[in-house]
């Protein structure tokens, strides 16, 4: 494997890696907020 | 780090770049000024041939939305089959590359019937979906899905499988297994929604 290969394939792993890393978290953070969300309103309607 | 060596990098600082700006567009005032910019579209939407079919004939309506729904359980099927290769729970007896690659091909067009169904019936409940705040989740879903789909994972999944690092294949498997229920989630509440 050429340097410019190894390179490119390192590449196409970081970027892989930033965007499932973005959207994992993201989803994370999405359904954390709406379960707390759906909590606080059992909370008010049943105490 | 040298600068060629940043240059090596390039699609890695392409793809901090979009996150980056959708963080902003999303985070700012921009995004409230495209939903009331996109208005006068969607009002035109509901006047089109596909509008006015969808709206005064409701049996056209619901054979398109049959064949959405068919083309979305075919994709999703696509991508389960796919991503569960990719995390090693399904289809281990069966060649990783043909897989891939014959998921990949059911996924493009099952995709391309739900993008033209999804139009057609967009133009029959135009202005509903437009007050309605989880149609647009799903469109960003969608979008995310598609962007990750064709220049995440399709050029990833070209080069040798063995050389992809297990951490790589798995955060890729569950980030699109993710953004595609979360596709299929927001359009089926679109469906409890009225």
């Amino acid at each position: 494997m050429s340097d410019n290969n190894k390179a490119g394939m390192d590449d196409l792993q970081m970027s892989a890696l930033a965007a499932s890393a973005t959207i994992l978290v993201f989803a994370a953070i999405y359904w954390v907020v709406q379960i707390q969300g759906v909590r606080e309103m059992l909370d008010m309607a049943y105490g | 780090m040298s600068t060629s060596s940043l240059g090596s990098y390039y699609r890695t600082m392409i793809t901090v770049a979009v996150v980056l700006l959708a963080m902003a567009f999303l985070f700012s005032s921009l995004r409230i000024d495209t939903w009331v910019a996109l208005k006068p579209f969607f009002e035109w939407m509901g006047t089109t041939w596909f509008g006015v079919i969808g709206t005064t004939w409701g049996a056209a309506f619901a054979v398109v939305e049959a064949f959405h729904l068919l083309a979305m359980a075919l994709m999703g099927g696509a991508i389960i089959v796919s991503d569960g290769r990719l995390l090693g729970i399904g289809f281990s007896e069966m060649d990783e590359r043909e897989v891939l690659d014959k998921s990949h091909k059911i996924f493009s067009w099952g995709l391309a019937v739900v993008l033209l169904t999804g139009v057609f019936m967009a133009c029959g409940v135009a202005m509903k979906i437009y007050y309605l705040e989880v149609y647009w989740y799903k469109m960003l879903a969608l979008l995310v899905g598609i962007l990750f789909a064709y220049f995440v994972k399709k050029p990833l999944l070209k080069k040798d499988l063995q050389d992809i690092s297990p951490l790589v294949r798995r955060a890729v498997a569950l980030s699109s297994l993710v953004v595609w229920f979360s596709v299929a989630g927001a359009g089926r509440w679109i469906g409890f929604s009225g």
